[in-house]
């Protein structure tokens, strides 16, 4: 039971980290990208490769992963970030570039194609992933809280008038996809030597959209919402586990029903912090009155 | 009662229901079953479960194995690899000795990454990927994995030769998925085997996994005169591209391999399917297996589809003999007796394990031929 | 081969059109990408399917059943997803989001409810080929093709003659002026969605016919925002030509480069054209001005 669990949690993880690196994309440039799983693949292949093939040391292998989905993303958001494309157009093509990997990752004799790598060392344990979604928090954390956040939040919000009051638009938007696609490579290389084997059918569009949906509902604009959001997306079917087939159909209904009646999604644009709870204390066990 | 008070008792009910979830049973023997209920492959994992659930509750009426009743533990795959990997977990930590399935190469290999730590073993029942039972960087067995059925090397052999000797056909053309490793591998041994033979693979042509419109790729292939098109892909894709082909007048004799066993295949193809073949393991016209399907008939009122039904139980059979032999259900004893099994009377037939490749020794494969709507049997071939 | 890679290019041309008309429809009006129009025309696949199977029902009649069926259900989905976005004028994003969210509902319920399992439309048309200089068409597809030219040119008849069709290019000019003209905007936004639900039948039965019916099919919209960019967006005569020009050059790239990568050449044309000529071949309209 005990392996089970520590199973749970750690696929749960692995998946904080990645959608965190969405959440500040996604959160604060109100841009989606429907092909995340590409950078996430990118990840998983890079270091797996590394560590199958050549040997190289676990956590190097896992930073260059990270340094692949990172540099990927800053390449593929280069031309279509510069060519300012509507938010619909946009996910579209981040769409098609997730495509495009899963054929390149087919193709390639090093990927070995549809075989996949089987038997990718299992170093990705607890403690290295409690220590890894730290770090990507505290990172993104830093991110939002800087200069480029506060841009980020104005380009968000009014991309003209950001503009007009001189903040690169572009480079913003550039910062946060490469910071995302960073991290969705981390998780990508952590989740290869967790699973010990990785195929291209294993990144699908499927993984892309629960990324998004848990961003969405934890709200765009915070870290501490996806994440709790991301947690109960991959809990709760795991207890539930008759629910499966519904899992998807829920999260479809949620995402409409948060757009129609509380867009803010969970924590809106707020962090959870100490307070909070303490609000949730009093109001839920003293009955009433905050 | 206050609300303090009233908040705890719910959490108290859902502790207690998880902690009772977690308590091991030691008067029944359970044995897991990772299949694919939902999802493309469904049509055969519904299947095997049916057989399996009719199996072991006629051995359970018999008195059960050892004094104690058999209680299947089967979880949804999905055929997906990922999932897979839960569904491993959950029943290693359930307390199965051994579990049966899965029914797909991708899916088995993902699973071993749970399977050998834990020293469980599975066997396999339509996996026919080498790579499930051998890791072919190290060269090494993988000690948990088996399989009931025959490999793709062998398959695509059979219907290299089938198609050179038998149909005296020339000229191959094969489309594959190169999402699949069991396609585009299949695909590559027919091609060695064809050659082999003095013949010529004029075109290979490959689709992504999930493509509907083959026409594009057909058309290239028309122009290379094939007399037989390979197809060793999943009824879904075989059924279009037949249909598809007809639909752009190729003449050529289609073939294919385990993947289009299911009665889809004939509902999603239409007249176009008739006068193909392809290799199985095993079909309805066995003349071994008879008194199963007629049980299963009289169950479900449906033909069991084929193989993945009697990999189960061959299976199932192979599991119960280990548990008999070490007089226990300990997982690790059960590996190594597993390996041990020689000339074992199976549902299908002998069953022996190769040690060295934990692949079953002098496994038949059969040739059907699609007729009229229906799956008809030509043909058995032996292991060389 | 060129001939036949021809054919079987207008053939699946033919269909994309169909797909970007009732896309462009929408987008014209609204400037928004309906995500959840793909799972509409799956829909129609279903009715008119089990309107065949279970009501035994002739040809036409199931397709006229799917065209009221998939016109009332994306009528639907405009009034119960959409439109109090509009009402509360929500930015593009949630209207993405809630789109998103529709599709992934409706595909996973089919899913859930009806199973995964494939359909195969029953034999309408005798299963011979035509030929022309050595090329084959089946008679499905050249039924097809002349369908769905009739039903375009339809349309194109009731938009230009009559006085809701009036109305409608009015509204794709601007909307907010034809509202203070005295059209009913509500009213009008409702007939457009159900005017592209029954585009969406029409197509939606037709793919039904020539490949299979599932819960995914609905993903082969994405050409058609492909082929409405090719075209121009917000024009209806350029998703015709779009959607023609896109089945026509995928073919002759799968025929003579290679299948696999097929998809990638279709989302780089997109991406390659967005960022050059965003206006596509006959388009009005830009992207983001700033």
């Amino acid at each position: 039971m005990y392996q089970y669990i520590t199973g749970v949690i750690s696929l749960g993880l692995i998946y904080v980290i990645a959608t965190v690196g969405l959440s500040v994309f996604t959160g604060y440039t109100g841009l989606f990208s429907l092909g995340h799983a590409a950078f996430f693949a990118i990840g998983a292949y890079t270091a797996a490769i590394l560590t199958y093939f050549y040997g190289f040391n676990f956590y190097l292998a896992l930073a260059l992963g990270a340094a692949a989905g990172g540099l990927v993303g800053f390449l593929i958001g280069w031309p279509t970030l510069k060519a300012k494309l509507r938010t619909d157009y946009f996910a579209i093509a981040t769409l098609g570039f997730g495509e495009a990997i899963r054929v390149l990752l087919e193709n390639l004799p090093i990927t070995q194609g549809a075989r996949g790598l089987p038997g990718i060392r299992g170093e990705t344990t607890l403690p290295v992933l409690v220590v890894a979604a730290a770090l990507t928090i505290w990172l993104a954390w830093n991110l939002i809280h800087s200069r480029h956040g506060r841009a980020s939040i104005a380009i968000r919000e009014d991309f003209v008038a950001a503009e007009m009051m001189g903040v690169n638009v572009f480079m913003g938007r550039l910062r946060s996809l490469t910071f995302s696609a960073a991290s969705a490579g981390l998780a990508g290389g952590l989740f290869a030597h967790y699973f010990c084997f990785i195929q291209p059918s294993m990144f699908t569009s499927y993984m892309s959209t629960q990324m998004t949906a848990a961003v969405v509902a934890g709200g765009m604009g915070s870290i501490s919402g996806p994440v709790i959001a991301t947690l109960i997306f991959i809990g709760i079917p795991e207890a539930l586990r008759v629910a499966n087939i519904w899992r998807l159909v829920a999260y479809g209904l949620l995402l409409v029903l948060i757009m129609i009646y509380r867009p803010q999604g969970l924590m809106g644009y707020r962090e959870l912090s100490l307070d909070m709870i303490r609000g949730w204390y009093r109001r839920v066990l003293k009955g009433g009155k905050p | 009662m206050n609300l303090k008070c009233s908040t705890l008792i719910p959490l108290a009910v859902a502790l207690g229901a998880v902690l009772t979830g977690c308590g091991k049973k030691d008067d029944v023997i359970k044995i897991g079953q990772a299949v694919a209920l939902t999802g493309d492959n469904s049509t055969w994992g519904q299947s095997e479960k049916n057989a399996l659930d009719m199996e072991i509750a006629k051995i359970n009426e018999k008195g059960g194995v050892l004094g104690k009743k058999i209680e299947l533990v089967a979880y949804d795959t999905r055929a997906d690899a990922t999932e897979a990997v839960n569904v491993t977990k959950r029943l290693v930590s359930d307390g199965v000795c051994a579990i049966i399935g899965p029914g797909q190469s991708g899916v088995a290999i993902a699973m071993t990454s749970v399977t050998e730590p834990a020293n469980v073993p599975f066997l396999a029942t339509s996996a026919t990927n080498p790579k499930v039972t051998v890791d072919d960087k190290t060269g090494k067995v993988r000690h948990t994995a088996f399989r009931t059925c025959f490999i793709d090397p062998f398959q695509g052999t059979v219907a290299a030769q089938f198609a050179a000797k038998t149909l005296k056909l020339k000229q191959a053309a094969i489309i594959y998925d190169v999402g699949s490793d069991y396609s585009s591998w299949l695909g590559k041994y027919f091609t060695e085997e064809f050659d082999k033979q003095g013949c010529k693979v004029v075109a290979s042509e490959a689709f992504r996994s999930g493509e509907l419109d083959f026409r594009a790729i057909l058309g290239k292939i028309k122009g290379s005169k094939p007399d037989i098109l390979y197809i060793p892909t999943m009824q879904k894709e075989a059924a279009l591209i037949m249909k598809q082909a007809s639909d752009l007048g190729i003449k050529a004799v289609c073939m294919g391999g385990d993947g289009w066993a299911s009665p889809d295949l004939i509902t999603l193809g239409g007249v176009a399917v008739n006068g193909s073949y392809f290799v199985n393991i095993t079909s309805l016209e066995d003349p071994d297996i008879q008194g199963f399907i007629k049980d299963y008939r009289a169950k479900y009122s449906n033909d069991p589809v084929m193989p993945n039904p009697v990999m189960a139980i061959d299976a199932l059979d192979v599991i119960i003999d280990a548990i008999t032999k070490t007089g226990s259900t300990d997982p690790a004893k059960l590996t190594t007796q597993i390996e041990q099994t020689k000339g074992l009377q199976t549902l299908s037939g002998v069953f022996s394990v190769d040690p060295a490749t934990h692949n079953p020794l002098n496994k038949p494969a059969i040739i059907q031929e699609v007729k009229d709507g229906k799956f008809v049997f030509v043909t058995k071939f032996v292991t060389q | 081969m060129f001939v036949q890679t021809l054919l079987t290019g207008l053939a699946i041309g033919g269909i994309y059109a169909l797909m970007a008309v009732g896309y462009s429809l929408v987008f014209s009006i609204l400037n928004f990408s309906n995500f959840a129009y793909g799972s509409i025309i799956m829909l129609a696949a279903y009715i008119s399917y089990f309107a065949m199977t279970k009501l035994g029902a002739p040809i036409s009649l199931a397709v006229i059943l799917s065209i009221l069926g998939a016109a009332a259900l994306c009528f639907l989905n405009e009034r119960l997803a959409y439109s109090p976005l509009r009402k509360r004028r929500a930015s593009s994003l949630f209207f993405m989001i809630s789109a998103m969210g529709t599709a992934i509902f409706l595909e996973n319920l089919v899913y859930a409810v009806v199973g995964a399992h494939f359909y195969a439309f029953p034999a309408v048309f005798t299963r011979t080929n035509l030929s022309f200089f050595g090329a084959s068409i089946a008679v499905l597809d050249l039924f097809a093709i002349i369908f769905s030219a009739i039903t375009i040119f339809a349309l194109h008849m009731f938009l230009q003659k009559s006085r809701t069709g009036i109305a409608i290019r009015a509204a794709s000019y601007d909307i907010q002026v034809c509202s203070l003209n005295g059209v009913n905007n509500g009213a009008l936004i409702g007939l457009v969605f159900g005017l592209a639900g029954g585009l969406a039948g029409v197509s939606g039965t037709f793919l039904g016919m020539k490949y299979i019916v599932y819960p995914t099919m609905g993903w082969i919209t994405n050409k058609a925002y492909i082929a409405a960019v090719i075209g121009g967006l917000g024009s209806l005569p350029g998703a015709v030509v779009g959607g023609i020009l896109l089945g026509v050059l995928e073919t002759f790239v799968s025929a003579y480069v290679s299948s696999v990568i097929r998809d990638v050449f279709s989302f780089s044309l997109l991406v390659l054209l967005l960022m050059v000529m965003p206006t596509g071949l006959f388009g009005r309209f830009l992207e983001e001005k700033v």
